[in-house]
Protein backbone atom coordinates (compact mmCIF):
# COMPACT_ATOMS: atom_id res chain seq x y z
CA UNK A 1 0.00 0.00 0.00
CA UNK A 2 1.44 3.37 -0.99
CA UNK A 3 1.86 6.24 1.47
CA UNK A 4 -0.95 8.20 -0.20
CA UNK A 5 -3.39 5.25 0.00
CA UNK A 6 -2.56 4.81 3.68
CA UNK A 7 -3.25 8.48 4.27
CA UNK A 8 -6.58 8.27 2.43
CA UNK A 9 -7.60 5.22 4.50
CA UNK A 10 -6.70 6.98 7.78
CA UNK A 11 -8.57 10.09 6.60
CA UNK A 12 -11.72 8.05 5.81
CA UNK A 13 -11.52 6.29 9.19
CA UNK A 14 -11.13 9.62 10.96
CA UNK A 15 -14.05 11.11 9.07
CA UNK A 16 -16.22 8.11 10.02
CA UNK A 17 -15.39 8.63 13.67
CA UNK A 18 -16.27 12.30 13.42
CA UNK A 19 -19.63 11.58 11.80
CA UNK A 20 -20.47 8.95 14.40
CA UNK A 21 -19.70 11.17 17.38
CA UNK A 22 -22.53 12.61 19.47
CA UNK A 23 -23.86 16.05 18.41
CA UNK A 24 -23.03 18.84 20.85
CA UNK A 25 -26.09 20.36 22.46
CA UNK A 26 -25.95 24.10 23.05
CA UNK A 27 -28.43 26.16 25.01
CA UNK A 28 -29.80 29.30 23.39
CA UNK A 29 -28.62 32.55 24.98
CA UNK A 30 -31.17 34.91 26.53
CA UNK A 31 -32.45 37.83 24.45
CA UNK A 32 -30.80 40.42 26.71
CA UNK A 33 -27.45 38.62 26.39
CA UNK A 34 -27.71 38.58 22.60
CA UNK A 35 -28.58 42.27 22.48
CA UNK A 36 -25.62 43.05 24.72
CA UNK A 37 -23.31 41.02 22.49
CA UNK A 38 -24.65 42.65 19.30
CA UNK A 39 -24.18 46.10 20.81
CA UNK A 40 -20.61 45.30 21.84
CA UNK A 41 -19.72 43.81 18.43
CA UNK A 42 -21.14 46.83 16.62
CA UNK A 43 -19.20 49.19 18.87
CA UNK A 44 -15.94 47.34 18.26
CA UNK A 45 -16.66 47.13 14.55
CA UNK A 46 -17.00 50.91 14.37
CA UNK A 47 -13.72 51.32 16.23
CA UNK A 48 -11.90 48.92 13.95
CA UNK A 49 -12.52 50.83 10.77
CA UNK A 50 -13.58 54.43 10.27
CA UNK A 51 -17.08 54.70 8.89
CA UNK A 52 -19.90 57.19 9.40
CA UNK A 53 -19.18 59.77 12.10
CA UNK A 54 -21.35 59.28 15.13
CA UNK A 55 -20.60 61.74 17.95
CA UNK A 56 -20.34 59.11 20.71
CA UNK A 57 -17.75 57.12 18.77
CA UNK A 58 -15.66 59.99 17.44
CA UNK A 59 -13.85 60.51 20.73
CA UNK A 60 -13.08 56.79 21.13
CA UNK A 61 -11.88 56.57 17.55
CA UNK A 62 -9.62 59.58 18.05
CA UNK A 63 -8.03 57.91 21.08
CA UNK A 64 -7.54 54.66 19.14
CA UNK A 65 -6.01 56.52 16.18
CA UNK A 66 -3.67 58.50 18.42
CA UNK A 67 -2.50 55.43 20.29
CA UNK A 68 -2.07 53.40 17.10
CA UNK A 69 -0.08 56.17 15.47
CA UNK A 70 2.15 56.33 18.54
CA UNK A 71 2.78 52.58 18.49
CA UNK A 72 3.47 52.62 14.76
CA UNK A 73 5.99 55.42 15.19
CA UNK A 74 7.65 53.66 18.09
CA UNK A 75 7.83 50.22 16.47
CA UNK A 76 8.41 51.11 12.80
CA UNK A 77 9.33 54.76 12.44
CA UNK A 78 7.95 58.29 12.40
CA UNK A 79 6.96 58.11 8.71
CA UNK A 80 5.20 54.76 8.99
CA UNK A 81 1.63 56.04 9.59
CA UNK A 82 1.93 58.32 6.54
CA UNK A 83 3.38 55.62 4.30
CA UNK A 84 0.71 53.15 5.40
CA UNK A 85 -2.16 55.56 4.74
CA UNK A 86 -1.00 57.39 1.66
CA UNK A 87 -4.52 58.60 0.85
CA UNK A 88 -4.59 60.66 4.05
CA UNK A 89 -7.26 58.55 5.78
CA UNK A 90 -6.83 58.29 9.56
CA UNK A 91 -5.03 55.17 10.68
CA UNK A 92 -7.35 52.45 11.97
CA UNK A 93 -7.03 49.05 13.61
CA UNK A 94 -8.21 47.40 10.40
CA UNK A 95 -5.56 49.10 8.27
CA UNK A 96 -2.67 48.68 10.70
CA UNK A 97 -3.20 45.19 12.10
CA UNK A 98 -1.95 43.24 9.03
CA UNK A 99 1.39 45.07 8.91
CA UNK A 100 1.83 44.88 12.68
CA UNK A 101 1.03 41.16 12.63
CA UNK A 102 3.48 40.56 9.80
CA UNK A 103 6.44 42.24 11.49
CA UNK A 104 5.73 41.83 15.21
CA UNK A 105 3.97 38.49 15.17
CA UNK A 106 0.42 37.52 16.03
CA UNK A 107 0.93 37.28 19.80
CA UNK A 108 2.59 40.67 20.16
CA UNK A 109 -0.03 42.31 17.93
CA UNK A 110 -2.84 40.81 19.99
CA UNK A 111 -1.31 42.37 23.09
CA UNK A 112 -0.84 45.67 21.27
CA UNK A 113 -4.47 45.82 20.15
CA UNK A 114 -5.52 45.00 23.71
CA UNK A 115 -3.48 47.96 24.94
CA UNK A 116 -4.79 50.26 22.23
CA UNK A 117 -8.39 49.43 23.10
CA UNK A 118 -7.88 49.56 26.87
CA UNK A 119 -10.39 51.88 28.61
CA UNK A 120 -11.97 52.87 25.29
CA UNK B 1 42.68 51.42 20.20
CA UNK B 2 45.58 51.25 22.68
CA UNK B 3 46.91 48.20 20.83
CA UNK B 4 46.65 50.06 17.53
CA UNK B 5 48.40 53.15 18.97
CA UNK B 6 51.16 50.86 20.26
CA UNK B 7 51.52 49.46 16.74
CA UNK B 8 51.67 52.99 15.29
CA UNK B 9 54.36 54.06 17.75
CA UNK B 10 56.54 50.93 17.83
CA UNK B 11 55.72 49.34 14.47
CA UNK B 12 55.50 45.90 16.09
CA UNK B 13 52.47 43.62 16.05
CA UNK B 14 52.95 42.25 19.60
CA UNK B 15 50.12 44.12 21.36
CA UNK B 16 47.91 44.11 18.28
CA UNK B 17 48.36 40.37 17.85
CA UNK B 18 47.64 39.75 21.52
CA UNK B 19 44.54 41.95 21.35
CA UNK B 20 43.07 40.17 18.35
CA UNK B 21 43.95 36.67 19.58
CA UNK B 22 42.55 37.07 23.11
CA UNK B 23 40.07 39.97 23.29
CA UNK B 24 39.09 39.72 19.61
CA UNK B 25 38.36 35.99 19.73
CA UNK B 26 36.36 36.40 22.93
CA UNK B 27 34.43 39.36 21.50
CA UNK B 28 33.46 37.50 18.31
CA UNK B 29 32.48 34.42 20.29
CA UNK B 30 30.26 36.42 22.68
CA UNK B 31 28.76 38.55 19.89
CA UNK B 32 27.88 35.63 17.60
CA UNK B 33 26.50 33.59 20.52
CA UNK B 34 24.34 36.56 21.60
CA UNK B 35 23.18 37.15 18.03
CA UNK B 36 22.28 33.48 17.67
CA UNK B 37 20.29 33.43 20.92
CA UNK B 38 18.47 36.69 20.11
CA UNK B 39 17.61 35.55 16.57
CA UNK B 40 16.19 32.23 17.79
CA UNK B 41 14.18 34.13 20.44
CA UNK B 42 12.79 36.41 17.71
CA UNK B 43 11.86 33.33 15.66
CA UNK B 44 9.98 31.86 18.63
CA UNK B 45 7.69 34.92 18.72
CA UNK B 46 6.24 34.07 15.29
CA UNK B 47 3.82 31.18 14.71
CA UNK B 48 4.55 28.50 12.13
CA UNK B 49 2.22 30.02 9.51
CA UNK B 50 3.67 33.54 9.76
CA UNK B 51 6.06 34.66 6.98
CA UNK B 52 8.57 36.28 9.34
CA UNK B 53 9.11 32.98 11.17
CA UNK B 54 10.97 31.67 8.13
CA UNK B 55 12.87 34.95 7.86
CA UNK B 56 14.00 34.86 11.49
CA UNK B 57 14.64 31.13 11.27
CA UNK B 58 17.04 31.69 8.39
CA UNK B 59 18.67 34.66 10.13
CA UNK B 60 19.06 32.51 13.26
CA UNK B 61 20.67 29.71 11.21
CA UNK B 62 22.99 32.30 9.65
CA UNK B 63 24.01 33.38 13.15
CA UNK B 64 24.46 29.76 14.21
CA UNK B 65 26.68 29.12 11.17
CA UNK B 66 28.71 32.23 12.01
CA UNK B 67 29.10 31.03 15.61
CA UNK B 68 30.11 27.55 14.42
CA UNK B 69 32.60 29.16 12.02
CA UNK B 70 34.20 31.15 14.86
CA UNK B 71 34.43 28.04 17.08
CA UNK B 72 35.85 25.86 14.27
CA UNK B 73 38.47 28.47 13.43
CA UNK B 74 39.47 28.72 17.10
CA UNK B 75 39.81 24.94 17.24
CA UNK B 76 41.76 24.91 13.97
CA UNK B 77 44.16 27.55 15.27
CA UNK B 78 44.87 25.33 18.26
CA UNK B 79 43.88 27.94 20.83
CA UNK B 80 42.00 25.37 22.90
CA UNK B 81 43.54 23.20 25.64
CA UNK B 82 43.68 20.06 23.46
CA UNK B 83 45.52 21.85 20.65
CA UNK B 84 44.91 21.64 16.86
CA UNK B 85 42.44 19.07 15.52
CA UNK B 86 42.92 17.33 12.17
CA UNK B 87 39.83 17.14 9.94
CA UNK B 88 41.03 15.09 6.98
CA UNK B 89 39.95 11.67 8.35
CA UNK B 90 36.40 13.02 8.92
CA UNK B 91 35.56 14.66 5.61
CA UNK B 92 37.79 12.81 3.16
CA UNK B 93 39.50 15.86 1.72
CA UNK B 94 36.56 18.15 0.82
CA UNK B 95 38.26 20.83 2.89
CA UNK B 96 42.03 21.20 2.93
CA UNK B 97 41.98 21.79 6.70
CA UNK B 98 39.70 22.62 9.61
CA UNK B 99 40.35 26.34 9.17
CA UNK B 100 39.03 26.20 5.60
CA UNK B 101 35.92 24.43 6.82
CA UNK B 102 35.45 27.14 9.47
CA UNK B 103 35.77 29.82 6.79
CA UNK B 104 33.12 28.10 4.66
CA UNK B 105 30.66 27.58 7.54
CA UNK B 106 31.09 31.13 8.89
CA UNK B 107 31.27 32.63 5.38
CA UNK B 108 29.30 31.36 2.36
CA UNK B 109 27.01 29.02 4.34
CA UNK B 110 26.06 31.76 6.79
CA UNK B 111 25.62 34.26 3.93
CA UNK B 112 23.30 31.85 2.07
CA UNK B 113 21.04 31.55 5.13
CA UNK B 114 21.06 35.33 5.61
CA UNK B 115 20.27 35.94 1.93
CA UNK B 116 17.19 33.68 2.18
CA UNK B 117 16.11 35.38 5.41
CA UNK B 118 16.49 38.92 4.05
CA UNK B 119 14.76 37.82 0.83
CA UNK B 120 11.77 36.87 2.93
CA UNK B 121 11.90 40.24 4.75
CA UNK B 122 11.94 42.04 1.38
CA UNK B 123 9.01 39.95 0.16
CA UNK B 124 7.00 40.93 3.26
CA UNK B 125 7.99 44.59 2.91
CA UNK B 126 6.86 44.57 -0.72
CA UNK B 127 3.51 43.08 0.31
CA UNK B 128 2.85 46.17 2.41
CA UNK B 129 4.37 48.69 -0.02
CA UNK B 130 7.03 49.65 2.51
CA UNK B 131 9.87 49.80 0.02
CA UNK B 132 10.51 53.19 -1.48
CA UNK B 133 11.59 53.71 -5.11
CA UNK B 134 15.28 53.26 -5.95
CA UNK B 135 17.27 56.44 -6.41
CA UNK B 136 19.86 57.00 -9.15
CA UNK B 137 22.59 56.37 -6.58
CA UNK B 138 21.03 53.01 -5.66
CA UNK B 139 20.86 51.98 -9.30
CA UNK B 140 24.50 52.93 -9.90
CA UNK B 141 25.52 50.98 -6.78
CA UNK B 142 23.56 47.92 -7.93
CA UNK B 143 25.20 48.03 -11.36
CA UNK B 144 28.66 48.30 -9.73
CA UNK B 145 27.95 45.36 -7.41
CA UNK B 146 26.76 43.18 -10.28
CA UNK B 147 29.74 44.19 -12.45
CA UNK B 148 32.17 43.39 -9.61
CA UNK B 149 30.63 39.98 -8.90
CA UNK B 150 30.65 39.06 -12.63
CA UNK B 151 34.34 40.07 -12.87
CA UNK B 152 35.16 37.93 -9.80
CA UNK B 153 33.25 35.01 -11.32
CA UNK B 154 35.27 35.31 -14.54
CA UNK B 155 38.55 35.39 -12.55
CA UNK B 156 37.50 32.34 -10.50
CA UNK B 157 36.36 30.37 -13.56
CA UNK B 158 39.76 30.91 -15.16
CA UNK B 159 41.34 29.32 -12.04
CA UNK B 160 39.33 26.12 -12.47
CA UNK B 161 42.00 24.83 -14.88
CA UNK B 162 44.43 24.56 -11.95
CA UNK B 163 42.20 21.90 -10.31
CA UNK B 164 41.54 23.70 -7.01
CA UNK B 165 40.27 21.74 -3.98
CA UNK B 166 36.46 21.49 -3.50
CA UNK B 167 36.82 23.55 -0.31
CA UNK B 168 38.50 26.38 -2.21
CA UNK B 169 35.76 26.32 -4.87
CA UNK B 170 33.10 26.48 -2.13
CA UNK B 171 34.84 29.53 -0.68
CA UNK B 172 34.55 31.28 -4.06
CA UNK B 173 30.80 31.43 -3.39
CA UNK B 174 31.40 34.16 -0.81
CA UNK B 175 31.80 36.93 -3.44
CA UNK B 176 28.54 36.31 -5.34
CA UNK B 177 26.68 35.74 -2.06
CA UNK B 178 28.05 38.97 -0.61
CA UNK B 179 26.99 40.75 -3.80
CA UNK B 180 23.48 39.31 -3.39
CA UNK B 181 23.42 40.47 0.24
CA UNK B 182 24.54 43.96 -0.81
CA UNK B 183 21.71 44.12 -3.36
CA UNK B 184 19.26 43.08 -0.65
CA UNK B 185 20.82 45.64 1.71
CA UNK B 186 20.24 48.43 -0.84
CA UNK B 187 16.57 47.40 -1.14
CA UNK B 188 16.10 47.04 2.64
CA UNK B 189 17.67 50.49 3.12
CA UNK B 190 14.97 52.00 0.90
CA UNK B 191 12.35 50.73 3.36
CA UNK B 192 14.33 52.11 6.31
CA UNK B 193 14.54 55.54 4.65
CA UNK B 194 10.83 55.42 3.94
CA UNK B 195 9.56 54.52 7.41
CA UNK B 196 11.89 56.46 9.73
CA UNK B 197 13.83 55.59 12.88
CA UNK B 198 11.64 53.18 14.84
CA UNK B 199 12.84 49.93 16.40
CA UNK B 200 12.12 47.77 13.34
CA UNK B 201 13.70 50.32 11.03
CA UNK B 202 16.81 50.20 13.24
CA UNK B 203 16.74 46.39 13.09
CA UNK B 204 16.81 46.42 9.28
CA UNK B 205 19.30 49.29 9.33
CA UNK B 206 21.66 47.18 11.43
CA UNK B 207 21.52 44.39 8.84
CA UNK B 208 22.41 46.94 6.16
CA UNK B 209 25.29 48.24 8.27
CA UNK B 210 26.54 44.70 8.99
CA UNK B 211 26.50 43.74 5.31
CA UNK B 212 28.19 46.95 4.21
CA UNK B 213 30.94 46.64 6.85
CA UNK B 214 31.47 42.96 5.94
CA UNK B 215 31.90 44.06 2.31
CA UNK B 216 34.36 46.76 3.40
CA UNK B 217 36.32 44.17 5.40
CA UNK B 218 36.42 41.86 2.38
CA UNK B 219 37.48 44.75 0.16
CA UNK B 220 40.28 45.57 2.62
CA UNK B 221 41.49 41.93 2.50
CA UNK B 222 41.42 42.05 -1.31
CA UNK B 223 43.30 45.39 -1.35
CA UNK B 224 45.88 44.05 1.12
CA UNK B 225 46.41 40.91 -1.01
CA UNK B 226 47.15 43.20 -3.96
CA UNK B 227 49.49 45.46 -1.88
CA UNK B 228 47.15 48.42 -2.25
CA UNK B 229 47.02 49.28 1.47
CA UNK B 230 49.75 50.50 3.78
CA UNK B 231 50.51 48.47 6.92
CA UNK B 232 48.78 51.10 9.06
CA UNK B 233 45.58 51.00 7.02
CA UNK B 234 45.65 47.20 6.91
CA UNK B 235 45.88 46.99 10.70
CA UNK B 236 43.10 49.57 11.04
CA UNK B 237 40.88 47.63 8.62
CA UNK B 238 40.93 44.61 10.95
CA UNK B 239 38.74 46.61 13.36
CA UNK B 240 35.92 46.66 10.79
CA UNK B 241 35.01 43.10 11.81
CA UNK B 242 34.15 44.30 15.33
CA UNK B 243 31.64 46.77 13.88
CA UNK B 244 30.16 44.08 11.61
CA UNK B 245 29.79 41.59 14.48
CA UNK B 246 28.18 44.22 16.73
CA UNK B 247 25.76 45.28 13.96
CA UNK B 248 24.77 41.66 13.28
CA UNK B 249 24.02 41.17 16.99
CA UNK B 250 22.13 44.48 17.28
CA UNK B 251 19.64 43.64 14.51
CA UNK B 252 17.72 40.87 16.35
CA UNK B 253 18.07 42.90 19.57
CA UNK B 254 16.05 45.73 18.00
CA UNK B 255 13.40 43.29 16.70
CA UNK B 256 13.11 41.76 20.15
CA UNK B 257 12.90 45.23 21.69
CA UNK B 258 9.96 46.04 19.38
CA UNK B 259 8.19 42.84 20.42
CA UNK B 260 9.01 43.28 24.13
CA UNK B 261 7.94 46.91 24.31
CA UNK B 262 4.42 45.84 23.40
CA UNK B 263 4.40 43.32 26.25
CA UNK B 264 5.88 45.70 28.83
CA UNK B 265 3.11 46.09 31.47
CA UNK B 266 4.40 49.31 33.06
CA UNK B 267 5.02 51.16 29.82
CA UNK B 268 2.80 54.15 29.08
CA UNK B 269 0.85 54.36 25.84
CA UNK B 270 2.96 56.29 23.34
CA UNK B 271 1.86 59.85 22.82
CA UNK B 272 1.51 60.72 19.16
CA UNK B 273 2.31 64.12 17.82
Amino acid sequence: MSLLSRFKLRFRQGRGRLAASEPILLEAASASGLNDLTERLNRWGRLWSPGEDEPEHTHARTIVTRRLTGWMERCFGEHMPASLNGAGDPISLASSMPVLTAFLGRRATRELSRRVLRDV
Amino acid sequence: MIAYLHFLVTGTYVWLGWFFVVAGSLFFLVMTATECWLAFTCRSWFDADEPMRLAWGMIAFAALARLAGVVIREVADGRLPWGPVQLRPLFGGVFANLGQMGLFVGGPLSMAFLAIGLGRVLQTQRRFWLRGPLTLGDRVLLVLIIAFSVSQLVINLSLLGGHPSPGAVLLWLSDPLLALLLIEAVLVRRAVVRIGQGLLAKCWGMFVMAIVTTSLGDAAIWANNHDLLSKRLTALSWYIWFVAAAAFASAPAYQLAAISIVQEPNLRQPASR
